[in-house]
């Protein structure tokens, strides 16, 4: 008994069973938020949604896996098979690697990295590699488009997110993601998104396009490309690639509330709850995942070109300005 | 296919240049060639069964080559085997979102080849289920432009107002789609007492709802506004020569409407405003039809008030057989002019119908402007229009 206990202690396998929980936890929050988009989508049009299955239809999620499962996987003839079965895969693993970073709870982060910044930056950026091969592998003009749109648009807008970050990372003087909430205290007039609200709004839009989502779900874009880079995806390897859209969404939430919104930190400091912080953390969380939902259901798409003028023409210069803001602002008063 | 490297000179379409849309042949200076696509007959967002191939530079469309015939089913010949009474229903499926406009127009053309005396209740129960007809599609065809755009919210809440029109249209006429309604002479049967007034609360609430559901939600969107502005744009000569009729050429600041210049049935008494607009461009189509749909609730109520009392059938033979001749019907469909020419040769069943429907004329834009925009731009454009399969191949 004494030696499971050291096992467990060790830290590769405390990192395994750490990693199990979030991909536990992410597939979970992937079809929660399918079943939410569809409550909120409904709520929104003048309809029930969802509401056969179980209790308020509170099993459509399980319903919609056991169809997913049970579908014939096909593939285009043509399609260049270890692309285009790759592709699932690339989108997935990033949209659930990143959440290792995050402390959900006071101590309760799987990879304290001190470099968790970067590394968000880093491993998000692979998904769009996901999205070329999705658009390439399955050899179809439609999904060629919308890879090619899904690649200019995420590379594009990871240089004002990236940029939107420098902010935070001046004010911490860390890369810690722990550092980040540490330093943003149990007052939420002491989080960040009210220094840096200029930022937190740009990185609240380029996390929009980032996770492709309406005014910019370009790369799917159902009215004239339908589908984009998933149109020839079907059964599991399409369940896979809207997992990681909805996991990246989620995640994309989740380190909103980390940087610009203190985390796991309650609103003031007698509501502090210990432990059970990850509550402030998950309504914090649910309550961004909504905004974005609600965005989804009340917008028009952007055009491509229009897209690109105001990644460039508009959010990049913004976030230069404001880190120069910034900087003159902690120059004049220091700490 | 591909052509030598021979210098195009550059042209200029819709503000934007392109060697390609002068020869689209041609490679450009990286050597690259273009992408030719089929957009349709089945994808989801085309109206109907429309199939369009298009050749891409990029995302620019270099041409555009509408391909029609996917529903065609041959209504103009089956026309000439039946009696006259009976090509009324086929008439409900020509362009299904204007039902009533096409047995209007069809029965206008008979009854000028008969010669017959119509009550005026039926002349104003007629054009009450015109206008509500083009109210049920006005505002749907607002949600398809915003779905096409990419919203797709505010279709939900156009449909809304479409299947209350649609419960009206069933207590009057028992159909939901194909009424059968208007008939030669008169219209099949009177309102059921309780229905004017039905009609009168629905448009009052609709008046109300209007301002805040369709107009001040989208309206206002800057996105929305980037999208449509300048988007599908052709000048008043343009839309003249190529025979648009209704909203796309009401929006380029043509004054044209059949109701008003070629006046049928009771228009002439009914007072209701022709609305233009300059822009020309999709903006300016969904401005249009905003404004027409009030000018159908201000007809309505005008209907309503005037509605005479009388029978609604009017005295006719038990068996048609007009004199030799022609007979020619317009009316201002939702979708422009709808008009039917029908040759008797004094049988019982006519010789030749011919329909000439507004979605299949105003298709010719396609080709035209299309060429020179972006690629997302081909759905507003199609918005623009909005052609109806059932009517572009009859």
């Amino acid at each position: 008994m004494q030696t499971v206990l050291n096992l467990l202690e060790m830290e590769p396998i405390r990192f395994f069973i750490a990693f199990g929980a979030i991909l536990f936890l992410v597939l979970n929050l992937a079809a929660i938020l399918v079943m939410a988009e569809r409550k909120v989508a409904g709520y929104i049009q003048l309809r029930y949604g969802p509401n056969r299955v179980g209790w308020r239809g509170i099993l459509q999620p399980l319903a919609d896996i056991i169809k997913l499962f049970t579908k014939e996987n096909v593939a285009p003839g043509r399609a260049d098979l270890w692309i285009f079965l790759g592709a699932p895969i690339a989108l997935f693993i990033p949209a659930v690697l990143v959440w290792i970073v995050i402390p959900f709870a006071p101590g309760a982060v799987v990879a304290d990295l001190n470099v968790a910044i970067l590394f968000f930056v880093g491993v998000t950026s692979i998904g769009a590699l996901g999205v070329i091969m999705a658009g390439y592998g399955s050899r179809s003009s439609f999904s060629l488009l919308g890879a090619l749109r899904g690649a200019a648009q995420m590379i594009s807008y990871e240089v004002p997110l990236i940029l939107s970050l420098l902010g935070i990372v001046m004010l911490t003087g860390s890369l810690s993601l722990v550092d980040v909430v540490n330093a943003q205290g149990d007052t939420f007039w002491s989080w960040y998104f009210l220094p840096q609200f200029p930022m937190f709004i740009v990185f609240y839009i380029a996390g929009l396009a980032e996770v492709k989502r309406v005014p910019f779900d370009l790369p799917e874009g159902e009215s004239e490309i339908v589908g984009g880079f998933m149109i020839e995806y079907s059964g599991m390897t399409w369940a896979l690639i809207q997992a990681a859209e909805f996991a990246s969404m989620g995640l994309m939430s989740a380190i909103t509330t980390t940087l610009f919104l203190g985390g796991w930190q309650p609103p003031l400091p007698f509501l502090d709850l210990g432990q059970f912080n990850w509550f402030w953390f998950g309504i914090k969380t649910a309550l961004i995942m909504f905004t974005f939902q609600w965005i989804r259901w009340s917008m028009p798409r952007l055009r491509m070109d229009q897209l690109m003028d105001f990644g460039w023409k508009i959010l990049v210069p913004a976030c230069l300005i404001w880190l120069f803001v910034t900087a003159g602002v902690m120059l004049i008063i220091p700490g | 296919m591909l052509k030598d490297e021979k210098r195009v000179e550059s042209i200029t379409l819709s503000g934007r240049e392109s060697v390609r849309l002068a020869n689209p042949d041609v490679r450009d200076e990286f050597g690259l060639e273009t992408l030719d696509m089929n957009m349709g007959p089945q994808h989801p967002a085309m109206h109907g069964l429309l199939r369009l191939i298009l050749e891409l530079d990029g995302e620019t469309v270099v041409r555009c080559d509408p391909v029609m015939g996917y529903l065609h089913r041959c209504q103009e010949k089956i026309a000439e085997n039946r009696m006259y009474p009976a090509v009324i229903p086929l008439t409900d499926r020509l362009d299904y979102f204007a039902n009533m406009h096409n047995e209007h127009g069809y029965v206008l053309a008979v009854e000028d080849l008969l010669d017959v005396e119509i009550p005026p209740r039926a002349e104003y129960i007629r054009v009450l289920m015109c206008e509500l007809m083009r109210l049920a599609s006005h505002i749907p065809s607002l949600g398809f432009l915003m779905l096409e755009l990419g919203a797709f919210t505010p279709i939900l809440y156009c449909f809304r107002e479409r299947e209350r029109i649609q419960t009206i249209f069933e207590a009057v006429t028992g159909a939901r789609m194909m009424f059968h309604y208007i008939r030669i002479g008169g219209v099949k049967a009177d309102l059921p007492p309780d229905i004017p007034q039905k009609i009168w609360d629905y448009i009052e609430g609709l008046e109300q709802r209007f301002q805040s559901d369709f107009v001040d939600l989208i309206q206002g969107n800057e996105i929305f506004i980037s999208r449509t502005r300048g988007v599908g744009t052709m000048s008043q000569e343009k839309a003249l020569e190529m025979g648009l009729t209704g909203p796309p050429l009401r929006c380029t600041g043509v004054d044209f409407d059949i109701r008003r210049d070629y006046p049928y049935s009771i228009y002439p008494e009914l007072e209701f405003d022709v609305i233009t607009d300059q822009a020309g461009d999709v903006e300016a189509s969904y401005r249009v039809r905003i404004a027409e749909a009030l000018q159908s609730i201000r007809l309505i109520k005008q209907c309503l008030e005037k509605m005479p009392e009388g029978e609604v059938m009017g005295d006719l033979g038990r068996r048609l057989r007009p004199a030799e001749g022609d007979g020619f019907g317009r009316v201002e469909s939702p979708r422009g002019e709808f008009s039917v020419h029908v040759v008797s040769d004094g049988s019982d069943t006519p010789y030749r119908v011919h329909y000439r429907d507004p979605s299949f004329c105003n298709m010719q834009l396609l080709q035209e402007v299309i060429p020179g925009h972006y690629l997302p731009d081909i759905m507003p454009i199609m918005g623009l229009i909005d052609p109806v399969s059932g009517g572009w191949d009859k």
